[in-house]
């Protein structure tokens, strides 16, 4: 085993102290360390967008980014936003207009949706557009997430 | 309740980070596998030397085809009931040859994944060189590298079929054409890759595994004749799936190598494929080329129709055979047409490439892509429109079933009527209107269409594997009028957690909050057939349905005998309690308790030929109809979709909303194929394409809205269903690549190949003597 060190995280909300690995990746750590398995490896080279969560409020590649450089950063998961009993608005728009099939791009989607809309309120349908190009879908061919961020956003399809 | 916009049951869990994948199951002792894989294309291994990888601290084992063999593990074999396909074997590792780049050769078990792709890093092959050969016609060249020097020739299959009176017809015909159409190779990639886990059970001697499989009762079945187990002693689970899309359909080596070292280690092992071992050693697919000739009239009227197929199957060490979707191809040449006398010649060639496999569609694309490119130029050279081209040659109203002459039982609705829903939908005229107005500006604009007839719910057997035509269902009611329904398909995101639960709620008349679907658990159900082929609709929505209704009926004989306070006739639950506790009260002759399982088939198959020499591989078929307009821009090769329109009849629609979310994704996927995607070798059969940098999918600003209009012509099977997951993903690549040629057929560049993507355009834009103007590309 390679050498470890130990590094303090603030996740959801909560402190955690973690022994890890250098080389551990943020994605690693939820996943594995943590058990927040809602951020999801579909590439792990930074091309997919299904392992985003937020660093310190920044919509980021947990794949791209090792956990040490984590240290004292606020990581929030899609797990903060709803549960299955008490889905997040967003989450509720996903289910309303199918922007889902499989699910595996979904969490990652839906956090950047809202962090979108944080930013911008009011988008167009191509500012959707582009906002989410960075999460690759291959089942449902967009138009379900596009209208469920509009949708949330109030903005008529 | 059947043909409501239900919203879907799984998506609590998956929108919220709930959902649990392969990689979400986690156990005490896992240990995880990484898989060495050869970086030559063709080479012959001498050696593999493993001390450095297994003195790594934290390696528990390192294994070869040796071990394997040693350990008891038995070779893969194609056992495919088929004539004429040469006899292959192969182990789950390679054994002293590689005969492409990714073939799996040596696998580490670790306590992590990092020590397992170290251990990986220390195993030293000892191979030599041997010529690869990438493309299927140099590889038929004599002389050419062989992969199996024992056939003497690497053509691992052939099929012919040409009626005498072909050559007659042709010969006789007023037009003829002959022209070379190509497809090119893809990837499915779900965005979950493959993955298994699996776990021994020293106290009964039983393996449980986990596999992102669309068919785990035939996985069982593979993993425990590999594995040299019984079946009983195997459990499969599938669960959440991040994508399948047929690229998870076959039981890979992994599969069964994972396995393999779960026994070996005696315990739990987890191998997950990364993204780059999905994109160079998983499955391919669609890689064929078509050697059309058609023989016609001055109507447009197709008389004769010959298409000589070669399909590249890459290392054909895949089970079911990858020649599967080439078979399919060639029987599926003629789609909702009457093209007269038919006939093909189909050689399926091995390669030193990824092996060639199912994705979405298996086959029919490059069969519609054909016919399709086909009429258009039937139209284009007799200068006739090519909606009135399709109408010529699509078949008649009636009779139905339409028998074709192999005998398909075709028993789609009147094509007539769609074909003029959608000249209305689209604005076909209209769309006429625009392209002559853009024309005239010089922009090029065109317009594509397709009619597609495609065969749903097909058997496996002969085709692909040695699996028949049925699916599972067992359906309970509780004591307290909650509904079970077990099925033996997987739902990979296609939603059927919903769209069975209300196939089940509709029958009894309760709320679909009221019945939970469970999937993919061999211990649920005996066997079970998996989701693939646009079948679940048809076949777990027959065996639901089915199930249902007996238990249904039993409801009702109960219910008549009970006696209730009130005059009011006895709840649903009343009545299940009946059946389960107050059994002292049943009518005579009705057994205690409500549950049922029923294994279900249209019986409408039939993949061997009977005294008439008819065979037929669908239970039922549908009708799409599709028409896009696109704009192509001469500088940069770009096409931009303008409107899209598919009528669609899949018979009786469980769920409107999942219906057009399967349209609007595999629209998608069908404009990826064509637009941004390819799988590419060098000469050397070094792959090009291995991570999502170099194989571009569609991101959220690329696809369009596809416009669904739905018809209901019901089926002759249970629940009046037609499969439908597969139609968009066929008919959009032939319908753009219509539009395409439409549009750039003022520069007169031809569209023969499904190679659509912007460069491939602007070089052949450019080769037809356009020249950019430099001016308008710095003004952008
Ligand atoms: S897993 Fe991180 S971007 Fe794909
Ligand atoms: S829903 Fe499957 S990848 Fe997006």
């Amino acid at each position: 085993m390679s050498q470890t060190v130990n590094v303090k995280l603030n996740v959801n909300g909560a402190a955690a102290e973690i022994e890890l690995e250098p080389r551990e990746t943020l994605l690693d750590v939820v996943r594995e360390r943590l058990g927040l398995t809602g951020a999801h490896a579909g590439c792990e080279q930074g091309s997919c967008g299904a392992c985003t969560v937020l660093v310190d409020g920044e919509l980021t590649r947990s794949c791209l980014i090792f956990a040490v450089q984590c240290e004292d950063k606020a990581i929030t998961t899609i797990e903060h936003f709803g549960s299955p009993g008490a889905l997040h608005p967003m989450m509720e728009a996903f289910r309303r207009h199918h922007g889902l099939q499989c699910g595996f791009c979904t969490p990652a989607m839906v956090l950047t949706a809202i962090a979108f809309l944080e930013e911008s309120p009011h988008p167009t349908e191509s500012e959707v557009r582009s906002a989410l190009a960075g999460n690759l879908c291959r089942c449902t061919g967009y138009a379900g997430i596009v209208d469920a961020v509009l949708d949330v956003a109030g903005v008529a399809e | 309740m059947i043909g409501e916009r239900t919203e879907r049951r799984e998506d609590a869990r998956l929108t919220s980070g709930r959902g649990r994948y392969l990689a979400d199951h986690d156990v005490p002792g896992l240990a995880h596998v990484a898989i060495l894989r050869s970086t030559s294309a063709h080479a012959v291994i001498r050696g593999i030397d493993v001390s450095g990888a297994t003195a790594l601290p934290g390696v528990i084992a390192v294994v070869t085809q040796a071990d394997l063999d040693r350990a008891g593990a038995r070779p893969m074999t194609h056992r495919l009931p088929l004539l004429g396909v040469l006899p292959l074997e192969w182990g789950l590792l390679a054994r002293d040859r590689a005969r492409f780049v990714g073939e799996p050769i040596a696998a580490v078990v670790a306590a992590t994944r990092s020590i397992a792709e170290d251990a990986m890093e220390l195993i030293v092959i000892d191979e030599e060189q041997l010529p690869a050969v990438v493309d299927p016609f140099v590889a038929l060249a004599p002389g050419a590298p062989l992969l199996y020097s024992e056939w003497g020739t690497n053509e691992f299959f052939r099929m012919t079929s040409l009626p005498p009176v072909l050559g007659d017809v042709l010969a006789t015909a007023p037009y003829v054409k002959q022209f070379r159409l190509t497809d090119h190779r893809i990837a499915a990639l779900p965005l979950e890759g493959h993955g298994v886990q699996a776990a021994p059970d020293p106290a009964t001697g039983t393996l449980h595994v986990y596999a992102s499989n669309q068919q785990p009762h035939q996985l069982r079945t593979v993993i425990a004749e590999t594995c040299g187990l019984d079946e009983q002693s195997v459990r499969v689970v599938a669960p959440d799936m991040g994508g399948g899309f047929g690229n998870k359909q076959h039981f890979t080596r992994e599969e069964c190598l994972t396995a393999m070292l779960a026994l070996i280690t005696g315990r739990p092992v987890r191998w997950i494929q990364d993204r780059t071992e999905g994109l160079i050693s998983s499955i391919h697919s669609r890689e064929q080329v078509h050697d059309v000739t058609v023989g016609y009239d001055d109507s447009g009227k197709v008389l004769a129709y010959r298409v000589d197929v070669t399909a590249n199957v890459g290392n054909p060490i895949l089970y079911f055979s990858g020649i599967g979707p080439a078979i399919v191809t060639v029987g599926a040449l003629e789609g909702g047409y009457d093209f007269g006398v038919v006939g093909f010649d189909l050689r399926c060639v091995a390669t030193n490439t990824c092996p060639i496999g199912a994705y979405r569609g298996f086959g029919q694309p490059q069969a519609h892509f054909s016919s399709e490119r086909t009429l258009d130029a039937i139209a284009v050279d007799l200068g006739l429109d090519p909606i009135d081209v399709r109408r010529r040659n699509l078949l008649p109203d009636g009779p139905r079933p339409w028998i074709t002459g192999g005998g398909a039982r075709i028993d789609v609705g009147p094509l007539g009527p769609h074909l003029d829903a959608l000249v209305t939908e689209f604005g076909y005229g209209r769309w006429r209107d625009l392209q002559s107005e853009a024309r005239a500006d010089g922009r090029l604009v065109g317009i594509g269409v397709s009619a597609l007839v495609q065969g749903t719910a097909p058997t496996q057997y002969g085709v692909a594997g040695r699996f028949g035509s049925y699916e599972s269902a067992a359906v309970a009611v509780l004591p307290d009028g909650r509904v079970t329904v077990a099925v033996g398909t997987k739902s990979q995101g296609q939603g059927h957690e919903t769209t069975l639960a209300q196939v089940a709620a509709d029958v009894f008349g309760v709320g679909v909050d009221r019945v939970t679907v469970t999937d993919g658990d061999t211990a649920q159900l005996p066997y079970g057939m998996g989701t693939w082929g646009s079948r679940t609709a048809v076949m777990a929505g027959g065996a639901v349905l089915r199930a249902a209704t007996q238990l249904r009926e039993k409801m009702d004989r109960i219910a008549a005998g009970m006696q209730t306070a009130s005059a009011e006739p006895p709840t649903f639950s009343e009545i299940a309690e009946e059946a389960w506790w107050q059994t002292h009260r049943l009518p005579a002759d009705e057994e205690p308790g409500l549950q049922q399982t029923v294994v279900y088939t249209p019986g409408n198959t039939m993949p061997v030929p009977d005294e008439h020499g008819h065979m037929n591989f669908d239970e039922t078929f549908a009708a799409h109809m599709t028409a896009v307009a696109v704009e192509v821009d001469p500088e940069t090769g770009d096409v931009r979709v303008l409107d899209a329109v598919l009528v669609s009849d899949c018979g009786v629609v469980i769920n409107p909303m999942v219906v057009e979310g399967q349209h609007q994704g595999g629209f998608a996927q069908g404009l990826g194929a064509v637009l941004f995607e390819e799988v590419r070798y060098d000469d050397d059969g070094q792959p090009l394409t291995s991570t999502l940098v170099d194989y571009t999918i569609p991101e959220a600003p690329d696809v369009p809205r596809l416009r669904v209009v739905q018809r209901e012509t019901p089926s002759a099977v249970a629940g009046g269903f037609r499969g439908v997951g597969e139609a968009s993903i066929i008919a959009t690549p032939a319908v753009i690549a219509g539009a395409v040629a439409d549009a750039l057929a003022p520069l007169g560049v031809e569209i023969t190949s499904t190679r659509l993507h912007a460069h491939y355009l602007r070089r052949a834009i450019r080769a037809a003597g356009y020249t950019p103007d430099a001016s308008a590309f710095a003004s952008r």
